[in-house]
């Protein structure tokens, strides 16, 4: 070895930082379909109720119904764009509500030991009821509709958000500033509002988008089963169960609501996954 | 022929993407040598241990070169690497709480080393692992066996670690902070433990601290780390009495003994003012430079490590006094 | 390990028992009244309080809870108000189509799901586990029924394989009655898979990165026996929990599925009395699935409780 020992060279070298791609692509994916949503209230070619008998099923591409018409001569474009904003109305709406309950409930868990035990046997209970049987019997007593349809996803998702929320609220709450926090007179709702919320902020936000996407497939899966939005309203959906029901699986109709369903799921999971390691590289670095 | 060094590495350098956080270490430790490591967090000293082992995580690189058993192990396949891990070289981890696989029996944990790398058969392991539990002082070894690691205590779960540690009479150990994770009392018999071991064994120790007075005890010689270079070695009496590097300096007069604590006129513990630089923000010359009281505009280049008994790396050494501190 | 098992069984009873009254208080305080939803929306007033009489609906709602429950688990689970059919018969019949879909889409998921997301594991540097990744990424995405459509349009439509849908009873020709479930449990397996596919990738990531994962590689283990002498083990426990709730997800798939092929199953039976507005139908059935789930979701539990050493050795 040799005596003097040359320092070696050390040269920046092109970082191997994870590629913003998918927070890009998600982000764009699901902005794209928010703005058609958005569109399709103010605009929309035609009404997506109006049946024109005399241009029942016509073929895609055909001028003035990009999208073709449905069995009733309906115009495909048009539900399209109002089934976007069912989804994206539903699935925010609903993920949005289970984040706003499930936040303060489980908060609430974190910081009361008192009403921890029983609010985490709650959730558990709402855990195991399966969603769609619970907006089943909600339809069957309610009605089915927008409303409900939220109302019972909202429900089968907030245990979800108790259980993340209480336990990222806990491990903020064994750190040592809140314990000095606590001595320098801070009250619990202090506490919760200026320490806690802020630092879990990120894992909502991340939370929020899966439920999102969840959301939106919940809110197809039982509109396709004919228990969430009806007539007059359109959901993706309910435009696979109309072309399955009137049509059948061979149906050409059948593709394009599947699709955008499709999209704009892989949109909010890509999102969700680019934020999460957008808030957190060192996770990413080490798990994805 | 066989090579008379247990550890030899050669301008180690660790890295993850243009973050550098080992920037070429070198050194040898020779078999039946004890070599301490000492510095701050955050100076290297365990991604050195980690980088010698091949345990690095994902997307950490690393040159230069580490030579041990006739091979480099920053090059070697991590086939021939499990060959040596654990048979040649092995590691007692800091924390013995998460250490040791909490789904499987200590026993097996134990005798699945000795099967894999001394192909005996199954009653042959548990005899020895009963014998190796036996030396380490603990009580009714069969039990312990039998156990889960859940059931034991933090001591006992490391005094396993530094049983499977040895299990195969290895060249070499690194112990990066063996007992920081333990009770005082704890630490002393853990560490005894392991010194016995060494010394009966006749194996090269690498032990990675920030307890200064571990490192005295323990080793021969001493290391000291500092944003991720050696800036001073040297045998422990020349180290520890005559510190040359301002940083070591520092180090050692922070370190409470009876003789810095006034009582009456509270202590006098020093400590070294300002931080380690953080890895994105290293200095090009000496990273000690801006905490320095000796510090000098040639300060801004790299010192190397000179060619005394005692080495150093630093621009303006302190002068070696006859009488210690 | 006893008590262990003794605490599952106590959460069990005490879950059942409050889901009986949250359905329970949903149909009857959330819906109204029962006779004039059975009656439809053409009902005189009069025909709604002689019904309502009829049925002992002006009774309090505790009592009535206390019939129903005293009744259900006597076996009565009530009859339907037009088709006079008894709840229980009906579950009986349909049962043979929904239970081996459910289960067999469960099994088939944890087969696929289980070496592809350890694949993906072992490989989330290299292309192929990105691929893995991708894949379940997009299967995640993929509405259950549309993936049977689909699906049904391939195998069934354009390849003739397998029929789009219909039953064979098992009685009459169960090899019939196996090809009328191949379709169906192949959609529920492989949409599940690929969550299941996420999860386990994640799971075992996560546990490669453990010290006591470390400490097997210090001690000799190559990455490809840590990962399966150590890495599956532990990252199985976590997995199950996951499995717990896909009991839940499976029931959905199960009704969703049921749909697409129109299969005579358990949930197509719900569904229809939902239409019809069969509330003491709707009502113990949806008890029935829940025990269904919770008996799952019961042994899943114990299961983990005999995996984990720390809760079957206990302190």
């Amino acid at each position: 070895m040799s005596e003097n020992i040359k320092a070696p060279k050390i040269r920046a070298k092109k970082g191997r930082k994870k590629s913003r791609l998918p927070l890009i692509m998600g982000a764009s994916i699901t902005l794209i379909m928010v703005i058609i949503g958005l569109i399709s209230i103010f605009w929309i070619p035609l009404d997506v109720n109006e049946s024109d008998p005399s241009i029942r099923m016509l073929p895609i591409g055909t001028p003035g119904h990009l999208f073709g018409t449905d069995y009733l001569g309906r115009d495909v474009t048009s539900m399209l764009m109002t089934g976007v904003r069912t989804s994206v109305i539903i699935g925010a709406c609903s993920a949005f509500l289970a984040l706003f309950i499930g936040t303060m409930f489980g908060m609430l868990a974190a910081s009361v030991s008192k009403l921890d035990e029983p609010i985490m046997r709650t959730a558990d209970i709402f855990m195991a009821m399966p969603g769609i049987i619970f907006a089943l019997v909600l339809a069957s007593t309610i009605g089915a509709g927008y409303l409900t349809t939220i109302f019972a996803l909202t429900s089968f998702f907030t245990p979800a958000f108790v259980r993340v929320t209480r336990a990222s609220s806990m491990r903020v709450l064994a750190e040592d500033y809140i314990s000095v926090a606590r001595l320098y007179g801070r009250g619990k709702l202090f506490i919760t509002f200026r320490h806690v919320l802020p630092n879990i902020s990120s894992i909502l936000i991340v939370q929020f988008t899966i439920y999102f996407a969840a959301g939106v497939l919940s809110e197809a899966g039982l509109s396709f089963l004919g228990v969430g939005i009806n007539r007059p309203s359109v959901s993706l959906g309910m435009m696979l169960h109309e072309a399955v029901e009137q049509i059948g699986i061979t149906d050409p109709l059948g593709v394009w609501p599947g699709l955008g369903i499709v999209i704009l799921v892989i949109g909010l999971n890509l999102l969700g996954d680019g934020l999460r390691d957008y808030f957190d590289p060192r996770f990413s670095q080490r798990a994805r | 022929m066989m090579e008379d060094f247990a550890l030899k590495v050669e301008n180690l350098v660790v890295s993850l993407g243009d973050l550098v956080a080992v920037r070429g270490i070198s050194f040898v430790i020779k078999k039946g040598e004890r070599w301490g490591l000492v510095g701050e967090s955050g100076a290297g000293k365990s991604l050195t241990a980690l980088a010698i082992m091949g345990l690095l995580q994902d997307g950490w690189d690393t040159s230069g070169a580490v030579w041990h058993d006739g091979i480099n192990l920053l090059t070697a396949s991590d086939k021939k690497l499990s060959t040596r891990r654990g048979r040649t070289m092995s590691m007692v981890f800091q924390d013995p709480t998460t250490a040791l696989n909490p789904v499987a029996k200590v026993g097996n944990q134990i005798t699945w080393i000795l099967r894999h790398h001394m192909h005996v058969n199954e009653k042959e392991a548990i005899e020895q692992s009963l014998a190796l539990l036996n030396k380490m002082n603990l009580p009714r070894p069969e039990s312990i066996m039998d156990s889960y690691p859940h059931q034991l205590s933090g001591g006992q779960r490391q005094r396993i670690m530094i049983a499977m540690a040895l299990a195969c009479y290895p060249e070499l150990i690194i112990a990066d902070e063996p007992t920081t994770a333990l009770d005082v009392t704890v630490q002393k018999q853990v560490l005894r433990l392991l010194d016995t071991a060494v010394t009966e064994r006749n194996c090269g120790l690498l032990l990675i601290t920030h307890d200064l007075p571990v490192i005295a005890a323990m080793c021969e010689n001493v290391a000291v780390m500092y944003g991720g270079r050696i800036v001073e070695t040297g045998s422990i009496a020349e180290v520890f009495t005559n510190p040359r590097h301002p940083y070591t300096k520092g180090l050692l007069a922070s370190q409470p003994t009876l003789d810095n604590i006034d009582l009456e006129g509270g202590t006098r513990l020093t400590s070294i003012r300002g931080s380690v630089p953080p890895l994105y923000a290293m200095p090009d010359g000496c990273a000690f430079a801006e905490r320095c009281d000796f510090a000098t505009d040639k300060c801004k280049e790299l010192p190397e490590l000179d060619d005394q008994s005692q080495r150093v790396a630093c621009w303006n050494p302190i002068a070696i006094t006859q009488k210690g501190a | 390990m006893g008590r262990f098992i003794l605490r599952r069984l106590v959460f069990f009873a005490i879950t059942l028992l409050i889901t009986s009254v949250l359905i329970f208080a949903l149909i009857r305080a959330a819906g109204g009244n029962v006779a004039a939803i059975l009656l439809g929306k053409n009902s005189s007033a009069e025909e709604i309080l002689k019904l309502s009489t009829e049925l002992g609906l002006e009774r309090p709602l505790p009592v009535q809870y206390f019939e129903w429950m005293n009744n259900f688990l006597h076996g009565d689970l009530g009859q339907a108000f037009r088709s006079k059919q008894l709840a229980s018969h009906l579950i009986w019949t349909q049962a043979p189509v929904s239970v081996p879909l459910s289960l067999g889409g469960l099994l088939l998921a944890i087969i696929i799901a289980i070496p592809l997301g350890t694949y993906a594991a072992k490989n989330f540097n290299k292309p192929s586990g990105a691929f893995v990744a991708l894949l379940s990424q997009i299967g995640i995405a993929i509405p259950v029924f549309w993936a049977g459509l689909l699906l049904s349009l391939v195998f069934g439509v354009h390849l003739g394989l397998l029929p789009t849908g219909g039953w064979v009873p098992w009685t009459e020709n169960w090899v019939g009655s196996l090809r009328s479930l191949v379709l169906p449990v192949f959609t529920l397996g492989i949409v599940m898979a690929s969550t299941l596919t996420r999860y386990t990738r994640t799971a075992i990531l996560d546990v490669m990165n453990e010290d006591f994962v470390r400490t097997a590689r210090a001690s000799g283990m190559s990455r490809r026996v840590a990962l399966i002498k150590v890495g599956l083990r532990n990252a199985s426990l976590p997995l199950v929990t996951v499995l717990g709730l896909l009991a839940a997800e499976m029931v959905g798939g199960t009704v969703i599925i049921e749909k697409v092929y129109s299969l005579p199953g358990i949930s197509r039976m719900i569904l229809d009395n939902v239409t019809a507005r069969e509330v003491v139908v709707v009502q113990s059935t949806v008890m029935v699935i829940v025990i269904y789930v919770m008996t799952i979701n019961l042994i899943i539990d114990l299961a983990y409780g005999l995996l984990d050493p720390r809760i079957r050795v206990g302190k």
